[in-house]
């Protein structure tokens, strides 16, 4: 089984000029959070030339549908527009891509409540902040998001101590 | 030492979250945050390679 990158996955997606915010367990990672994460969950723009700049670098990434990886499906425009969960293989290992989450929050929805963070040498991208990462996954109330809401609440509120 | 003496040596919410981590956490940047997050993940897949081998 190859690597890990999520850094590199991150990488790939800036630098083909994709608007996107990182949420989900690696959001609260960045955030502070100590939670263990496998894969990247980001939201994109599903704006048209955002779509085109994202099936490129899926492209590139080699990235096709985990469901049934042996048809080798591929996304397409279609599926990126959308406001569904497309949950992907590329060759850095699992990438979702949300075209919604919560109640209908999407990229433009969301982009007020995620500031830019550095996350690595040169690479800065948008981040969903903690309070709204807690609110979504209060909304959806699933029990893998009700099991980690203790630990983002506490890091929210020692977040809060250091930066009153 | 005596086990009662641990109470001054950790620190726990009411529901159980370590605060310990979570204070170290926010000590790293979120880059070295993302970073030790990668190593981790790493760490883990290989030794579930090497369970899986044996």
């Amino acid at each position: 089984m190859p690597e890990r990158k999520l850094i590199a996955t991150l990488r790939a997606l800036h630098s083909g000029g994709v608007e996107f915010i990182l949420v989900g367990g690696l959001a609260a990672v960045v955030n502070g959070a100590p939670v263990d994460t496998f894969d990247i969950d980001v939201v994109h723009s599903r704006h048209p030339a955002n779509v085109d700049h994202l099936l490129s670098v899926l492209e590139a990434l080699d990235a096709m549908f985990r469901i049934q990886p042996e048809r080798r499906l591929k996304p397409n425009a279609s599926h990126l527009a959308s406001t569904g969960h497309l949950n992907l293989i590329t060759r850095y290992g699992p990438l979702d891509l949300l075209g919604t989450i919560g109640r209908d929050l999407g990229y433009q929805e969301l982009i007020s409540h995620s500031p830019e963070m550095d996350i690595s040498a040169g690479l800065r991208i948008r981040v969903l902040d903690l309070e709204t990462l807690i609110a979504v996954k209060e909304e959806l109330g699933g029990e893998k998001d009700r099991a980690v809401l203790p630990i983002l609440r506490r890091t929210l509120e020692e977040k809060r101590k250091r930066s009153p | 030492m005596a086990a009662d003496d641990l109470t001054d040596l950790t620190d726990y919410s009411p529901d159980g979250v370590d605060l310990t981590l979570i204070r170290w956490m926010l000590s790293l940047t979120p880059a070295e945050r993302l970073e030790y997050l990668e190593e981790r993940v790493n760490d883990i897949i290989a030794i579930r390679e090497l369970n899986a081998r044996t």
